[in-house]
Formats: structure tokens, C-alpha cells, sequence
């Protein structure tokens, strides 16, 4: 899942060259043909306990234009649902969602992306793949972040390209050109938080196996968790399609 | 025949006003008497109350033999059917109601049998010398018919008692007298007893005892 | 206003009951047409509330009747640049099996899609509406339920609750509660919201939806989108906005509307008589105030002022009281006239409280106090005329004069017979309700006249039971016109509202039944719910051979009822195999050659209309039915036309191969079951049962119980007589005691002669008696005279024009002799009280009266 999530905030292009050189090398760094993981996620805010959820997870070719299945094992509730994601480089990505209790598929018809994705503090839109040319960024300088020295840098979508936020505040670590934290501002308030950590280099790329987004104003938080993760491995086309979905393999 | 002791009324209103103070008085069978006294004197409460028109406020009636006082509402009118016969000043006849109807009113109400009405009202008519206009409306008559059918009404049973209120009161003197004469004649030729209240003198000594009431007692009680 | 304190509170105050009696009249009258809008008005409002509150920003509706729009139209409309916003709809109506509760709305909504369209908003404010929206979507016993109902049934998130589907009771968990505002308001907070596959799943939708809600797009306005949308779906759906479900609300329950109105404007004439009478009676008995107030120099005018200050004044205080007496009303009828309308009609809606358009209390405000004018006109006017030396003399005027009744009666026979010549010519239909209205007018004027032939002609009558009572009870009648005539046309129009909505009843209780015995013969009937009307629920095609299996059944016919647009308005289909029902039913069209006409339908070559469609629509044998259908505007020749009660705004039967063939629909709401010789259909019925009990719901009706439940939904529609009868008898009641409190008065020196010369309480209680039955006598035959008339203008109108029934003249004679012991016990209970007040009256005085 960090594979949507990564570049969709890093897709990040400064007014200073050399931001947009950071942001263009973290995402170069970042690229493979496909991806697999295991994920765990946890939703804490207090008041609502939403039971653990568990999907594996599959990408399969390249950023911007890729296409993913996402398939929950646990709970029992939501076991068997599926989805698939077919991103387009030039428009937003088609979802489609199968649940096998009424052996139905639909397609997510989402017409506004500032909605939260199933209950976790992810919008939708924080888990498009989306170009960096879409912003703009600065360098604001340098910030160690969990004794990890960091480039600071501010994004700011482009004219013309909507975003819930008017502009996000970014870390990317020196050392391995990977994204620890990224602060998203609507209007002048914080609106959303999210934390990098437990990097680990498989196959040659740095990628966090913990994410931590963190909604401020409704004062929860969302804990994801990566395992089995490996890029690269073989996939078919084929476990793509709706077919696939509806064969729930 | 016709017997009151200490009878009063008083009527009741913002301040009670006493129409009749209790009062003795006993009216043999078959006498002819007249009442007479200014207005206001009670002797249209008298009359009511002896027949049974109203109730006294004190002290018993006795009519026949009948006590008034114990009787109901409708003991009251039984007596009242049986023994009375009314004549009213105005007539009091039923506009709607043909002559002959008029007279046959009280008969069908105590339920006699319609030939027996038929009977009984005819010879009423002829005995009042109507028996040419019985078919006739009380408005298509005169004063005097009228009362004479008022009269025949009132003898509907031959009742022992007839009580007459200024049966001449609303007459022309002629017919007045004409009216007096008919109920003279019946007084004799049936032996009833009559009370007349009136303040004509002349009606009045037709009568062989006049009554005097003044302020609702009897002033004076005079035999002729 | 200084005559008015100065003279007529006095009155008023000294004649108390005539007062209260006179004010009643036109409270009546004015809440019987409150209570009748507002409960109409409170039931379409309802409807409205609910359409609008589930249609939330949508502009425009993409439907097909009840046959409902494929998913391809979505996607297609999805498409259109100029379409913002398209979400698909599902609408169902279920019993919550909660005591109290009744049905529960249950929408089926795209929670991945049109947020931007309702106002349920799942996620924004407080406190998340849904805990985990995956799993709500994943499970689909998933519920939102309104936190209004939720609150008042002790449900909390996580609770589970029972409702009836196509599968039987089944239990559905609560995962969400949404604010008791915008959508959760809507069917009167009795909502849920599921998700829109569910909703399919679980209400035997197949791949269908009921509707496509659609926002234009930003800066498209309106009318282009709709031409857009339109260009794309084809003319077999209407694209329409959310208001035009309201309007064809209007549209089908116009025969519900004509006949309110018909009873407003019955009760409101009513009203104009007992202000008419009370007015009459008090001028009459104030005529030597008048005659002194001449004498002293008041003009004419100032009189007529005077008397019509005084009836606006009791109009306006009548018209304020009947206003809150009818919001009562209202509100006590309107559940059972929503009721009525959802079996009738199939809509939704939960009626709260009174919803009454502000003009329409306006305007009964002023109706009431113009009706009190008009009803105090001519006596006040006659008051007016006053000459002031007669007024002081003493003496009876309550005699009419020869003139004026000549008048009256010129103008009657003039009214009737351009009445006559408007049935005769039948020029426009409006036309001919205005001849109606001519003909009762002229009945009315008539009324004076009629009651006083046949008052002379009951004197005899009256003479034979009682020759002193009943004469002079008779007499009383016939000598006071004034006092009894207003009281007379009174009973006389209710009673004629009574009889005419009776006749009609009847006359289609008959047509009913006849076709309940043609149509309706199968052994049994296999159901989704106990009620026969509810659609929401269907059954699979399937079914049919399953249901054959079961031992004892012989054939079993499916049947789909489901509303069809015809020219943007909805008309019910029958589907069946008419080849089939047509060896078991003998088609019999009115128009038509049956064998040819049923050839043709089985080979889905025509449509069979039911009378009333044809009427409704001005259709006829020959004509195409221009059917709106998944291809577009689908045209089916009518073969003919046959009496058929399948629904109240007309039906017409198609073949099953058409159907299937255009709507690709495979479900059925019905089964027909015939049973083989000598079966018992008890055993059968619990045969079936039992077949289905592990996976469906469905009820089994006996021949019986099918008959018995069409007639009972058939009698609530007839409890419109019984409200007419109602009112009739509280007329009658408050008019004849009105009038009998004058006539003691009048009478009471001739009561007082009466008892001087013998006449016992009990005769005397029989001679007011006897009038009041005598007035109640005079006005009942005068009513079933109307009544004679109305029907024949009900027949006409419900039949031809509302119902499209050719209806047979009969007249209700068991309905009109059945009135006569009712009035006459109304007339004696209206003359108790008078009775006992006579008798009380004291006969020294009486006699002296004058």
C-alpha cells in the first residue's frame, strides 16, 4: 500500500531545481515492476474500535500506470472482500470493489477524493498514484527527524490540479532518499500526519514497514503494517482484471 | 265542593312578592261566585291555584274531595281534566284547529274513542249554539264564537267546577253579555259550580256571592 | 358595533344552545373541510417530504414506473459530460414487526458513489454514522438506521433487528445511526439506509435499480442535462425532476381529491342552512326589537348592517373553532387516508402531525365566514324590511308570502331545466358539473315547497297515531315555514350526499363483485405479503413450476402487476400468459370479439384495458397504447375493453411473452394455484407453505380469504359514506334541536292550553316529539328524493368519469330505508332536551304568553 502512498506525496516538483532533483531521485529510487506485501492495519482513535484488518497485497507495473489487487484475509466480516485498482497516467484511477457475500462486484464511483478510505484517516486521495509534475515545491532547508538528518521541503499543487490540500510540508531522509514524514495543510491548519518508519532495504529499496497517518482533526490515528514484502516477483497481467476479482483466487 | 285553607302563594324573585296571604275559603256545590278586586290583588292567582294551574307556596287544596297537594304533576292535570273546565279572557284556542277540533282537544287527550268525541262534541257545539260552525278556523270567527267554543272546550267532560277568567274581559258589552247569559244558563241547567273573576260589577251580580280580595286577602264575602 | 353590543349579546347570551347551535353549523362545516384538505393535504405533504428528503440534491430522476432501470443506464448516464453526480436508488417499504412502528423505509444507496447527492453523510460531524464501512459493505445485513427510529425502539449500533424480505423474516444488523435531519426525516424518520447491491440482493431486484438520482454538471443548467440524459436513455425513461412525483401524486389521487371537495362543499352549504335558520328564527323572534329600533330611526341600512355584522361575526368565531376542530379531524384521519392512498396507490409516506398549506386555513377561514353571510343574507335582509308598526303588533309572521314562494319555485323549475338540458346536451364535462350544482340549487329552492306538500300530506298520518299530539305537531310544521324550512334542506342535502355516495357504492360493490367471481376463481393465491397492493416484494419466475410440483395443485399461473409509465403517468400492467388465464377466466370485453381479442393478446400482438384506464385516459379499442419499455416508446395496439378492478387508476393485461421479451423482467408478485378435483385447499395451502417455509416468504390466501381482503380494502374506500352519514346525522341532530327549541318557544302557549285542559307531561312530550320526527320525516324523504338526483350525477361522475365504470341506475333502497328508523331516532334524540324544557316552562305564564 506505501507504494500508492509514497509517490502520491512525493509527487512533489519545487520551483528550485534542486528540490525537484530530491523529489525526482526519492522517486526514482522507489521504482519497481511489482510489488507484494502483507499488510496489517489498525485504526486507534479512542472511541471507535475497529478490528484489525489483514490483506495481501499486489502491484504490478509501473508507477503512474499500474494496476493492484488488494484481497482483506481478517476479519471474518470483511474476509474474501477484494479490490482492484487500474491507475491511469493521465486520469484518475478506476476502482472496483468485490464482495462475495452477495457475489457482487462494483465500481467505486468516487466523486469526491477527500473521502476517507474505509474508515481509516487515508483519504482517497492520499492513496492515488499521481504525478510530481501536478506540484510545485520548495527546499526549506534541512530538520533532523528521528535522528535521521532530513531535507525540508514545501509542495504545493500546481494551478489548476484539485487537491483537498493546499500544500504539504515534506521530509526525506539524506541518507536514503526515502520520505519519513509528510505534515498536509488545508487552509493554514494541519489536517493530516504521516510518519515513515522501520525502513528496511529490500531487493535495493529503502521502503518503511510502518506507516502512521494520523488525522489531527478528528484525533485519530492509523497504523499500517508491512510484511512478506518483496518487488519485483512474478505476476501475471491476468490476476489483474475484473474476471480475477470475481474468481477471488 | 271546593275547599282552601290557609292557602298563600308568594312568587320569588329578586324580593319575594306575596300574591295571596294564606286564605280559608269554601265554595259549596253548585254555586255561582264572582271574584272581583283591583289588579294586582290576586285573583287571577286564586283562580290558578284552585285549578291547579299553580301550585300554592302554603296550605291545602281540596277539590271533590280530591287533595291537590298530594298529587303529582300529572295527579294534578287528572284532577284538573275531570273536575275543571277553564275560560280564558283570550280564549286560548288553538289557532290551527278547526272549531269542532278545538272542543274535541281535551276529550282525545283523555282517549276517548273517536264516535263518542264525535257525539259528545256535537252536542257541546249545539249546547253553545255553534252547531252551525263547527268546521270553521278560530280566526275565521268572532270574539264571541270564539269564547262560546272556549266554553264548549271547557264542558268537554261536564266537569263539576268551571272557572272563568274575565271570560268577558276582551267582548264587546253586548256580546260580554250574551256570554254571561250562556254561562248562567249552564251554571242552572247543569248544576255547576262557577268562579268567575272579573272586575266588571255587572258580570259580578250575576253571581250570587261575590269575593272581594284587596293586597291578596279576602276583604269581603258577600252573598246576594 | 354599538347596536351590535347593545342588542345582539343580550340575545346571545339569553339564547345560549341556539347560539352555540349556530356557531356549531358552520364549525361543522368548516372542519369537515379542514379535516378533509388537511388530512389530504397532510398525506400528499408527507409524500412530498419523503420524495424530497430521499431525492436530496438530486435535480433530475431517471425511473421506468415500477419496472425499474438496468445498471447499463446508469453507466450510460454516467457518462454524459453533462451529468455531475448519478446514483442509483432502491426504495422499499418493510414491516419492522416492532409493535407501533409499522413499515420501515429502506433505501439502497451507493455508499461508494453519490455522497454528493443526500444528505446522510456517513462520515463528516462528531461521531462516525458507521463504524467500519467495510464491513458494513461486505455484509449485507447491513443497516443505517434514522437515530430517531432507533431511539424510540431502544436499538443502539450493533443491534440486530428482524424485517420481512422476499426470503423470509430475516435479521439485519444495525452498523450505523444517522442524524434525524435531511435524508433520516424522510417517511417520517421510520428510515434505513442500505447498501444499493444489498438492497438488490435482498429485494429481488435482479440487475436493476428503481431510479437514477442525477446533479448536473457545475455550470450546466438543468434543462440541457435533462435533454442529454433523455438523448442517452431513450424515451422508456422519464427523466424528470423530483417535484414531478408530487404532481403525479396530484395526478393519481385526483378521484380522492373530487371527492373531498364534493363533501367540503356539501358541509359548507349545510353550514349555509343552519346560519339560514338560526338567522331566520332570531329575526323572527326579535321582530319587535327591530320594529322599536325602527320606530326610534334606524335606517334600513343600519339593520341590515347590523344583522350581517352579526353573521360575519358568528361565520368568522364558527370558522376559528372549525378550523381547530378540523386540524383535529385532520389529524385523526390523515393516517387512515394515507393508508388508504398507499393501497390505493402504492405510494409511500408516513403522515406526522398536520401539514396544511397556510391558504388553505385562509381561505376556510373566509369560506366559513362568506358562507355565514350568504346564510344570514335574507333574513337579514327581511329584518331589514321590517315594517316597524306590524313589528310591534302582536301576532304570528312566520308565514311565507305566496309571492316569495312563487319566486322560489319560477326559479327552481328555471335552474332544473337548464339542468335537464345540460344532461340531455352534455356539452363539456365541466359543464355538466355545473349543471349538478344547478340542479341541487334548484332542489333547494324547491325544498320550501316540497317540505310543505308533504308536511300536509303527513298531518293525516300524524292525526291517525296521535289525533291531538300529532295534529298539532304537524300543524307547528306546517305553520312555521321559517323555522323548519332551512332545518329541512339541511337533513334533506346531507341525507342526499348520503344516499348518492351509497347508491354509487353499491352499484360498484355489485361490478366488483361480479368481477371478484370472474376473475378472482382460482383455489388459492400465493403471496409475498398478507397485503395484496404492496409490490415491493416479487418472487422469481421459477416459482411457477415449484409451486406446480406441490401435490394437489393442477396448473399455477403467474402474475406480475407492476406500473408501467403510459404518457409519463403510471398505469398498471397485468402480466400474464393470457392463453393460460384465459382457459380459467372467460374474457368478457365490452367492445370486442373475446376469442379474437384473446388470440391476439397470448401472441403479445395488444393490451387488454380495464374500462376505468380507458375512461381515464380517453382511450379506445383500436387506439396504441404508447407504453414507455427498455426499447424506447413501445406502441401495443388495445384489443378491447373489459371491466377489471385490478387497480383503482385502471389496469390493462399483457402477455407474458411481451413482457419478458421487452422488460426482461422473470418475476412474478402473484401465483394463481388451481387445485385438482376434490383437494382440499386447506391441506394444499399447508402444503405450499411448508415447500417454501425454509426460503421464502410468501403467504397463501384462500379463495375466501382473497375475496374477504379485496372487500375489506374495498369497504375502507366506502367509509367515505359513513363519514357522510355521520355528518348527516349531526346535521339533522343540531338542526332539528335548533329548531325545536324555537318551536317550544313559539309553541308555548298552545303547550300550556294543551296541559290546561287536561293534556298529561307525557302528551306533551309527545306533540314536540313528533314534531322533531316529522321535520326529521320530511327532510328524509326530501333526501331520498336528492338522493335520487345525486346518484344519478355520481353514477355519471365516480362511474364515468373518476372510475370509468359503466354503473347501473340502482337506487339503494335498503341504504335509504335503513335511514328512516336512523333519523327518526336522531330527530327524537335531537327533541329530548327541547321536550323536558317545555315541560318546565311555567303554565301561568304560558298562558299569558303572547
Amino acid at each position: 500500500m506505501n507504494r500508492w502512498i509514497i509517490p502520491a506525496l512525493a509527487a512533489i516538483a519545487a520551483t528550485a531545481q534542486d528540490a525537484r532533483q530530491i523529489v525526482d531521485e526519492a522517486q526514482k529510487r522507489a521504482r519497481s515492476n511489482s510489488q507484494h506485501y502483507e499488510g496489517t492495519l489498525q485504526v486507534l482513535d479512542g472511541k471507535n474500535r475497529m478490528a484489525e484488518k489483514r490483506w495481501q497485497y499486489d502491484r504490478i507495473g509501473a508507477f503512474g500506470d499500474s494496476k493492484a489487487v488488494l484481497r482483506f484475509t481478517a476479519p471474518a466480516e470483511v474476509k474474501g472482500v477484494a479490490l482492484l485498482i487500474h491507475n491511469h497516467k493521465d486520469r484518475a484511477s478506476d476502482q472496483w470493489m468485490w464482495t462475495p457475500a452477495i457475489q457482487r462486484d462494483r465500481r467505486i464511483a468516487l466523486q469526491d477524493r477527500s473521502t476517507r478510505f474505509f474508515g481509516t484517516d487515508f483519504s482517497f486521495e492520499d492513496l492515488e498514484e499521481r504525478d510530481s509534475a501536478h506540484h510545485d515545491y520548495k527546499l526549506l532547508g534541512e530538520e533532523t527527524v528521528e535522528g535521521a538528518v532530513c531535507w525540508k521541503l514545501e509542495s504545493q499543487p500546481r494551478p489548476g490540479r484539485s487537491s483537498q490540500y493546499t500544500r504539504s510540508l515534506v521530509w526525506i531522509r539524506k541518507d536514503l532518499y526515502a520520505f519519513v514524514r509528510v505534515e498536509a495543510f488545508r487552509k493554514d491548519a494541519l489536517v493530516r500526519r504521516i510518519r515513515y518508519g522501520d525502513f528496511e532495504n529490500v531487493k535495493g529499496i529503502w521502503t518503511a514497514r510502518t506507516l502512521e497517518v494520523e488525522d489531527v482533526t478528528r484525533k485519530s490515528k492509523t497504523v499500517m503494517k508491512l510484511d512478506k514484502l518483496d518487488y519485483n516477483v512474478p505476476l501475471s497481467e491476468s490476476g489483474f482484471t475484473l474476471q480475477a476479482l470475481r474468481r477471488g483466487s | 265542593m271546593i275547599r282552601l285553607s290557609q292557602v298563600s302563594k308568594c312568587f320569588d324573585g329578586k324580593r319575594t312578592v306575596t300574591a295571596l296571604h294564606p286564605t280559608d275559603l269554601h265554595i259549596d256545590k253548585g254555586e255561582m261566585v264572582a271574584i272581583i278586586g283591583p289588579s294586582g290583588s290576586g285573583k287571577s292567582t286564586l283562580l290558578n291555584l284552585i285549578g291547579g294551574l299553580d301550585r300554592p307556596t302554603s296550605g291545602e287544596i281540596e277539590l271533590d274531595g280530591e287533595r291537590l297537594g298530594g298529587l303529582s304533576g300529572d295527579g294534578v292535570t287528572r284532577v284538573r281534566r275531570d273536575k275543571i273546565g277553564f275560560i280564558f279572557q283570550f280564549f286560548n284556542l288553538l289557532p290551527s284547529l278547526s272549531c269542532f277540533d278545538n272542543v274535541a282537544l281535551p276529550l282525545h287527550l283523555r282517549g276517548w274513542p273517536r264516535a263518542k268525541i264525535q257525539q259528545r262534541s256535537q252536542e257541546l257545539l249545539e249546547l253553545v249554539g255553534l252547531g252551525a260552525r263547527m268546521e270553521h278556523l278560530p280566526d275565521e270567527m268572532s270574539g264571541g264564537e270564539r269564547q262560546r267554543t272556549a266554553i264548549a272546550r271547557a264542558l268537554s267532560v261536564y266537569p263539576p267546577v268551571l272557572l272563568a277568567d274575565e271570560p268577558t274581559g276582551n267582548l264587546d258589552s253586548a256580546t260580554g253579555a250574551d256570554i254571561l247569559r250562556l254561562i248562567s244558563d249552564l251554571h242552572q241547567r247543569l248544576n255547576t259550580t262557577v268562579l268567575i273573576v272579573t272586575h266588571d260589577m255587572q258580570v259580578a251580580h250575576a253571581a250570587q256571592r261575590i269575593l272581594t280580595l284587596r293586597d291578596g286577602r279576602i276583604a269581603d264575602d258577600r252573598r246576594l | 358595533m354599538t347596536l351590535l353590543r347593545l342588542l345582539t349579546w343580550p340575545y346571545v347570551r339569553k339564547h345560549r344552545l341556539r347560539s352555540v347551535l349556530t356557531l356549531a353549523g358552520i364549525m361543522l362545516g368548516v372542519a369537515v373541510f379542514v379535516g378533509m384538505h388537511g388530512a389530504n393535504q397532510t398525506v400528499a405533504q408527507a409524500f412530498a417530504a419523503t420524495v424530497n428528503r430521499i431525492a436530496g440534491k438530486a435535480q433530475l430522476q431517471v425511473s421506468a414506473g415500477e419496472t425499474g432501470v438496468p445498471e447499463e443506464v446508469l453507466e450510460a448516464v454516467q457518462s454524459v459530460r453533462e451529468v455531475g453526480a448519478a446514483a442509483p436508488v432502491i426504495e422499499a417499504v418493510l414491516n419492522t414487526n416492532l409493535k407501533g412502528q409499522g413499515n420501515l423505509l429502506v433505501l439502497g444507496v451507493d455508499m461508494t458513489g453519490d455522497r454528493s447527492l443526500r444528505d446522510y453523510d456517513i462520515e463528516g460531524g462528531e461521531e462516525d454514522v458507521v463504524e467500519d464501512p467495510l464491513v458494513f459493505l461486505a455484509q449485507p445485513d447491513s443497516l443505517i438506521l434514522s437515530r430517531k427510529f432507533a431511539e424510540a425502539n431502544g436499538i443502539q449500533r450493533g443491534s440486530r433487528i428482524t424485517l420481512d424480505t422476499m426470503q423470509g423474516p430475516r435479521q439485519f444488523t444495525v452498523r450505523g445511526l444517522m442524524k434525524s435531519d435531511g435524508l433520516a426525516g424522510a417517511f417520517g424518520g421510520n428510515v434505513a439506509v442500505m447498501d444499493i447491491y444489498a438492497a438488490q440482493f435482498i429485494f429481488g431486484r435482479g440487475r436493476r435499480f428503481d431510479r437514477i438520482d442525477i446533479g448536473a454538471a457545475e455550470g450546466v443548467d438543468l434543462e440541457t442535462s435533462q435533454n442529454k440524459v433523455r438523448a442517452v436513455v431513450g424515451e422508456g425513461y422519464d427523466v424528470l425532476p423530483p417535484a414531478s412525483r408530487t404532481q403525479q401524486f396530484d395526478a393519481i389521487s385526483r378521484s380522492l381529491s373530487i371527492t373531498i371537495n364534493l363533501t367540503s362543499v356539501f358541509a359548507l352549504m349545510i353550514g349555509v342552512f343552519i346560519i339560514y335558520n338560526s338567522f331566520s328564527i332570531a329575526i323572527t323572534q326579535r321582530r319587535n326589537e327591530i320594529g322599536i329600533l325602527r320606530a326610534l330611526g334606524a335606517s334600513e341600512r343600519d339593520v341590515l348592517r347590523m344583522f350581517l355584522a352579526e353573521s360575519a361575526a358568528a361565520g368568522l368565531a364558527g370558522s376559528i373553532l372549525g378550523l381547530g376542530l378540523g386540524l383535529l379531524m385532520a389529524r385523526s384521519l390523515s393516517p387512515f387516508m394515507s393508508n388508504m392512498v398507499r393501497e390505493l396507490y402504492g405510494t409511500h409516506q408516513m403522515p406526522d402531525g398536520v401539514s396544511m398549506s397556510p391558504w388553505t386555513m385562509a381561505a376556510a377561514v373566509a369560506l366559513g365566514t362568506a358562507v355565514s353571510l350568504v346564510g344570514g343574507w335574507l333574513p337579514a335582509r327581511s329584518a331589514a324590511r321590517v315594517d316597524p308598526v306590524k313589528a310591534l303588533q302582536k301576532g304570528r309572521y312566520q308565514v311565507l308570502s305566496e309571492g316569495e314562494n312563487r319566486i322560489r319555485r319560477i326559479a327552481a323549475l328555471v335552474l332544473a331545466a337548464v339542468s335537464i338540458a345540460i344532461v340531455v346536451t352534455r356539452p363539456t364535462l365541466t359543464i355538466f358539473y355545473f349543471g349538478y350544482g344547478l340542479m341541487v340549487l334548484a332542489l333547494v329552492l324547491l325544498s320550501p315547497s316540497l317540505s310543505h306538500w308533504i308536511a300536509l300530506s303527513l298531518r293525516p298520518l300524524l292525526r291517525l297515531i296521535r289525533p291531538v299530539e300529532g295534529t298539532l305537531a304537524a300543524d307547528s310544521l306546517i305553520q312555521a315555514p321559517r323555522r323548519t324550512s332551512a332545518t329541512v334542506a339541511a337533513v334533506m342535502l346531507s341525507l342526499a350526499l348520503a344516499v348518492g355516495f351509497a347508491g354509487v357504492s353499491r352499484a360498484i360493490y355489485t361490478q366488483l363483485l361480479d368481477w371478484v367471481d370472474d376473475t378472482l376463481n382460482p383455489d388459492l393465491f400465493v403471496a409475498p405479503t398478507e397485503s395484496v397492493t404492496q409490490r415491493s416484494y416479487r418472487f422469481p419466475l421459477s416459482m411457477t413450476s415449484e409451486i406446480a410440483q406441490v401435490p394437489g395443485v393442477e396448473e399455477v399461473q403467474a402474475v406480475r402487476t407492476v406500473r408501467v409509465q403510459l404518457k409519463g403517468v403510471p398505469a398498471m400492467a397485468v402480466v400474464v400468459d393470457v392463453r393460460q388465464v384465459a382457459g380459467r377466466v372467460k374474457y368478457k370485453p365490452v367492445d370486442a370479439d373475446p376469442v379474437e381479442m384473446v388470440q391476439l393478446a397470448s401472441e403479445g400482438k395488444g393490451a387488454i384495458l380495464s374500462t376505468t384506464l380507458a375512461v381515464i385516459r380517453g382511450i379506445k379499442k383500436g387506439d396504441v397504447l404508447e407504453l414507455a419499455s427498455p426499447e424506447g416508446i413501445l406502441k401495443v395496439p388495445v384489443l378491447g375493453t373489459r371491466v377489471d378492478f385490478s387497480d383503482q387508476q385502471g389496469a390493462f393485461i399483457i402477455d407474458r411473452s411481451l413482457y419478458s421479451r421487452v422488460w426482461k423482467d422473470e418475476t412474478a408478485n402473484a401465483f394463481r394455484v388451481y387445485l385438482r378435483k376434490g383437494e382440499d385447499p386447506e391441506a394444499v395451502r399447508r402444503r405450499i407453505i411448508e415447500r417454501f417455509s425454509s426460503n421464502r416468504k410468501l403467504f397463501v390466501f384462500t379463495n375466501a380469504s382473497i375475496r374477504e381482503l379485496i372487500m375489506r380494502n374495498t369497504e375502507q374506500w366506502f367509509g367515505m359514506t359513513y363519514i357522510q352519514l355521520l355528518v348527516a346525522l349531526i346535521v339533522a341532530v343540531m338542526g332539528i334541536v335548533n329548531t325545536m327549541t324555537v318551536s317550544i318557544a313559539d309553541r308555548r302557549r298552545e303547550l300550556g292550553v294543551l296541559q290546561a285542559v287536561g293534556g298529561l307531561r307525557n302528551q306533551i312530550r309527545n306533540t314536540v316529539w313528533l314534531e322533531a320526527v316529522a321535520i326529521g320525516t320530511v327532510g328524509l324523504v326530501l333526501g331520498w328524493l336528492m338522493g335520487a338526483v345525486t346518484l344519478y350525477y355520481n353514477i355519471e361522475m365516480i362511474g364515468g368519469d373518476m372510475a370509468g365504470l359503466d354503473l347501473d341506475y340502482v337506487y339503494p333502497f335498503r341504504f335509504a330505508l335503513a335511514l328512516f328508523p336512523v333519523i327518526v331516532g336522531a330527530a327524537f334524540l335531537a327533541a329530548l332536551w327541547p321536550a323536558e324544557a317545555a315541560l318546565r316552562a311555567s303554565l301561568v305564564e304560558s298562558l299569558e304568553y303572547e
